[in-house]
């Protein structure tokens, strides 16, 4: 009953319409290249101040709503993603939108953003204490371990799998730039004092898509292709969504467990989803030619993690990703302790906080359905113009996350090496998966060592690292054994 | 332009070669500080150079070994394509060389020009006017609207 009353602050217009501006601000920032939901959030906080805490940290949760779905608009349409929790998208959203269905694929994403959303907020709001102990009990072997297990995905995305597994270890020798994480000693860094914090992610990551696809579109005026004329409805077709539920169960249920855990974050969630998508469909082949389940899979799971890395930030007081990081600002400024006393001292902020996160979603939703033949005429823009002002959101979003000049040469050398690496067949997206993933991995692994004498043995001694490494040799050998399977298959029927 | 695919693996398997020597020599360069185990700074970035190393190799013996295969033969852009994309390059180094010392509106505006120019755009009205506009739009959005300081 308690709860019931709690949550009626939120029936207050003025509240609501906090919330909405929220959401719908979070969705222009996160469509806008190099601008991330982190930066929304951090950006809006001092507003907050004056308001009351349900209202200021509501506001805020829709930033980070609409930033981690808004993602999915330039990823869809202009192969950039927004944030790094839509680079995942690129692979299905953009092929989708190049064979005229870019409605359809941002009618799939929203849909699949919400029901991500919704079934984490009802977990945060049911088993947030619960689960996250599950959490509490990570140290750095089982960190290495999950990371190992991410950087598997390279494997099922790589056409040659040679060619992926020298991209995945190039982005992990990339990641090693800068301050060591451990000691603070400085690699690779040439004396260079703006490569001393290695080189910063989401300018690479707007390189390695948006930039060299700049360079595909000279490719393409120089041959004189024709612009994409038709843009296709918002919604989805029957047969799609039917094909797509399992990829919206399993990306909403692994979105949630991997936002439980602190530190991972909606990017790795995303290509995990899509991976194991990929892998219990029956068609696998289909994933990355532009099809549906491929972008169900990804945003189901970026959103399901929005809610989900609240649970460790409420129950525990750490923070799920960078944003709920953040966001925890947020709450310090309204004077309020997040941890395990907060819902003894504060329920009435608790539970306005899990009522808001259902809110903000359904915002989402009408916002993003509403909006999308407004994003979609992007695509009808000629191919220069566009081409052009993709590569100036490019510089002035690189450039807006750290005010940093290094940054836009980051982003120029990512951009050529993107546009190499995919004329001659090696993964841009393994590369972006081991830059996410190599500091985690890295630094467990060698804080692993340290703490337990250089014993590797320290890696395979808890039932979570075993099982994360059980599930790394099976990611890794899937590939060669579907392929045994088939070639077993093919020679049944001869 | 075709390049048959196994010549550029021999290539880029060279490069990669190239680049472990570079990384594992830059490597022995790392300050070990007061590690007393193995896992020091540079143990990752030698593990990983190791192990491109032996990939680079891999990559190498299969393209010697490969039978010609036209359907996986790179298609690369005309000389005259190559060249606009190697200028387009270096307007894009300018422009970030240029936008904290210009400034952003007069370095993004001459970038676009320049910009569109390479990408074959002859009319002089867009060539002008869809710059301007585009470059303003941008920048008052970025600095007014979210707040975010641009030189």
């Amino acid at each position: 009953m308690d709860s019931i009353a709690f949550l009626t602050p939120l029936l207050d217009l003025q509240v609501l319409l906090t919330i909405a501006a929220g959401t719908l601000g979070g969705l222009v920032i996160g469509a806008l290249p190099g601008l991330t939901a982190t930066m929304g959030v951090a950006l809006l906080i001092p507003l907050t101040f004056g308001m009351t805490p349900v209202m200021g940290l509501n506001m805020l949760i829709g930033i980070y709503i609409g930033g981690i779905y808004g993602g999915c608009v330039s990823s869809i349409l202009l192969r950039t993603p927004g944030t790094p929790a839509s680079a995942a998208t690129v692979l299905d959203g953009y092929p989708m939108a190049q064979k005229g269905e870019a409605g359809k694929a941002l009618g799939m994403a929203t849909i699949a953003s919400t029901v991500g959303g919704l079934i984490a907020a009802i977990v945060l709001a049911t088993l947030a204490p619960q689960l996250a102990g599950i959490a509490l009990e990570f140290g750095a072997p089982e960190y290495f371990a999950l990371a190992l297990f991410g950087l598997t995905i390279i494997a099922s995305l790589s056409g040659d799998l040679l060619k992926g597994a020298i991209s995945g270890l190039l982005g992990i020798l990339i990641s090693t730039v800068g301050a060591d994480p451990i000691s603070g000693v400085m690699r690779y860094t040439f004396g260079i004092q703006g490569f001393a914090s290695g080189f910063s992610f989401t300018p690479a990551l707007i390189g390695l898509f948006a930039l060299s696809e700049v360079f595909t579109q000279m490719e393409r005026i120089a041959a004189k292709e024709e612009p994409i004329k038709s843009v296709s409805g918002r919604w989805p077709s029957r047969g799609e969504l039917k094909a797509s539920r399992g990829a919206l169960v399993r990306g909403s249920i692994i979105g949630t467990l991997i936002g439980i855990v602190p530190g991972t974050g909606s990017g790795t969630a995303s290509w995990i989803s899509y991976n194991e998508t990929r892998r219990a469909s029956k068609t696998p082949e289909k994933f990355g030619t532009g099809y549906a389940p491929g972008i169900a899979a990804t945003e189901s799971a970026n959103n399901a993690v929005c809610a989900s890395a609240l649970i460790p930030l409420l129950a525990l007081g750490i923070p799920g990703d960078v944003v709920t990081a953040v966001l925890m600002g947020g709450l310090l400024i309204q004077g309020l302790a997040p941890g395990p006393m907060l819902f003894q001292t504060n329920p009435d902020v608790v539970v306005g906080m899990f009522g808001g996160t259902f809110i903000a979603t359904i915002f989402m939703f009408i916002f993003g359905m509403a909006l999308i033949p407004l994003f979609s005429r992007i695509l009808m823009i000629p191919r220069r113009l566009l081409a052009m002002s993709i590569v100036v959101f490019c510089f002035i979003g690189s450039f807006s996350i750290n005010l940093n000049p290094v940054d836009l040469y980051t982003m120029v050398g990512f951009g050529v090496l993107g546009w190499g690496m995919q004329k001659f067949g090696f993964s841009q997206a393994a590369l972006c998966i081991a830059l996410i993933l190599g500091p985690l991995l890295e630094s467990n692994l060698r804080r692993g060592l340290l703490q337990n004498d250089d014993n590797v043995l320290a890696f395979i001694s808890t039932p979570i690292t075993l099982l994360f490494l059980a599930l790394t040799v099976l990611s890794a050998g899937w590939p060669f054994l579907s392929r045994a399977i088939q070639r077993r298959r093919a020679a049944q029927n001869i | 332009m075709i390049v048959r695919e196994a010549r550029a693996d021999l290539w880029i398997g060279g490069g990669l070669l190239a680049l472990c020597g570079f990384a594992g020599w830059r490597a022995t360069y790392i300050n070990q500080g007061f590690n007393p185990g193995v896992a020091g700074p540079s143990f990752v970035p030698w593990l990983v150079t190791v192990l491109i190393a032996l990939l680079a190799v891999l990559l190498i013996i299969r393209a010697l070994r490969a039978e010609h295969d036209p359907a996986s033969d790179v298609s690369l852009p005309g000389k005259s394509v190559l060249l606009s994309m190697a200028a387009f390059t270096l307007v894009m180094i300018g422009y970030a060389a240029a936008f904290m010392p210009v400034g952003c509106l007069p370095s993004t505006m001459v970038a676009f020009i320049l910009g569109l120019l390479l990408l074959g755009e002859r009319n002089w009205l867009v060539v002008i006017l869809f710059p301007v506009g585009m470059t303003l739009a941008i920048y008052f959005g970025f600095t007014e609207l979210l707040s975010v300081w641009l030189p």
